[in-house]
């Protein structure tokens, strides 16, 4: 079975059908919870490579989540709950994972780790060198701008915009108040507004 | 922004931001203006576009799974199983090992006592050489040159040399009656 794409929009758990699949996983229904890797594998996979941006990486962390989530999945009082906590699982494997990275990045040589992009030659002949060429821009932008924001600007405002999870979920997964989750959105909004390079690449892509 | 003419003062930068991330922070004034001004709406519209667009792009630029979650027991093992488990291995391995250390001792004891039986019986051919060669140092080939082969055989040439005196014991009269032997 392929995994299936979902929009994040339409992922709340507060789908009666979804809380009900987490219910049952709860229970030990393995079936439901396999019910439920169908359904996020696909945001979970994304939100892990949006922060390691190294692919073979993002489907190993991915695995481990749902492993662990599978392990521990006795334990979630609330099945309605089951996103934020399913992400919360998620945003601790990659902090432990960027931390370890780094602290491996100290015995290694500053070019180890990069993912080795095919060199684009002739744009004009291929077009999805073009596609490359505005991927990795996009991702130098969003890098750009993921450096200027604190730890906890960076994690609300991904959790936010790019992984769309609303407030009450964001509050949840970094344990804080919501008017803590908004201040520090907000902080992270005057950042991305001054920064020109990402606004004037999204608008043109826009138009 | 200081009365409800949406021409006269617009939202301040922040109260933009402020509405991109939950409208229901601005007051109930600011909400009004809001809804009546297109330059406002149009502001907070461009950046919410902006940032929905680099979440379009986001999930457009990173790649799909490649291959699906699987749970299988080995990935889902759990600590206390997986040293039960690593627990079983060991007890098997050493019971392998006491059986296999048995098995050798066993044919080594087997193997001792075969070589032995095979030590004794050359002991035995040798010993039986030895006395023969005490018997008579010389080789049987030459034992009928110098006439010792007979040498045991010829009772005729002793009672040669020692005439039989009818099976009387050779004791002399006198020595009957005391005297010394000679």
């Amino acid at each position: 079975m392929t995994p299936t794409t979902h929009k994040a929009a339409g992922l709340q758990t507060a789908d009666p059908q979804l809380a009900e699949l987490a219910k049952k996983a709860r229970d030990g229904d393995r079936p439901a919870f396999e019910r439920l890797i169908d359904r996020y594998q696909g945001d979970i996979h994304r939100m892990i490579y949006y922060r390691v941006r190294v692919r073979m990486d993002a489907e190993d962390l991915t695995q481990d989540v749902f492993v662990r989530a599978y392990r521990s999945i006795s334990r979630l009082r609330e099945p309605e709950r089951f996103r934020s906590w399913l992400f919360t699982i998620a945003v601790n494997r990659v902090n432990d994972y960027l931390r370890k990275k780094r602290i491996r990045s100290i015995f290694k040589s500053s070019d180890e780790g990069i993912e080795i992009q095919p060199v684009t030659t002739d744009i004009q002949s291929r077009p999805e060198a073009l596609q490359q060429v505005l991927k990795e821009d996009f991702w130098r932008h969003v890098e750009g701008i993921s450096k200027k924001l604190s730890k906890m600007e960076r994690e609300v405002f991904m959790l936010r915009f790019m992984d769309n999870l609303n407030i009450n979920e964001i509050a949840q997964i970094v344990k804080k108040s919501e008017s803590t989750v908004k201040t520090h959105l907000y902080r992270a909004l005057v950042k991305f507004k001054k920064e020109k390079g990402l606004r004037q690449f999204l608008q043109e892509d826009l138009t | 922004m200081s009365n409800h003419n949406p021409d006269a003062l617009h939202l301040a930068e922040e109260q933009i931001l402020q509405a991109v991330i939950e409208e229901a922070g601005l007051s109930g004034l600011q909400r009004q203006h809001l809804a009546e001004c297109s330059q406002c709406r149009s502001n907070k519209e461009r950046i919410e576009n902006e940032l929905t667009h680099m979440r379009q792009l986001a999930e457009r630029f990173a790649p799909e799974p490649l291959r699906r979650v699987t749970l299988t027991p080995d990935r889902i093992r759990s600590p206390i199983l997986f040293r039960r488990f690593a627990f079983g291995i060991a007890a098997a391995a050493a019971a392998i090992i006491v059986v296999w250390a048995a098995f050798l001792t066993q044919n080594r004891q087997s193997g001792n006592v075969g070589n032995l039986a095979q030590n004794m019986v050359e002991a035995e051919r040798l010993m039986t050489e030895v006395n023969g060669l005490v018997e008579n140092a010389l080789p049987p080939v030459y034992l009928d040159i110098v006439g010792e082969v007979r040498l045991s055989q010829d009772e005729d040439f002793i009672d040669f040399l020692i005439p039989d005196d009818g099976g009387a014991p050779r004791i002399s009269a006198s020595a009957k009656k005391g005297s010394i032997l000679c």
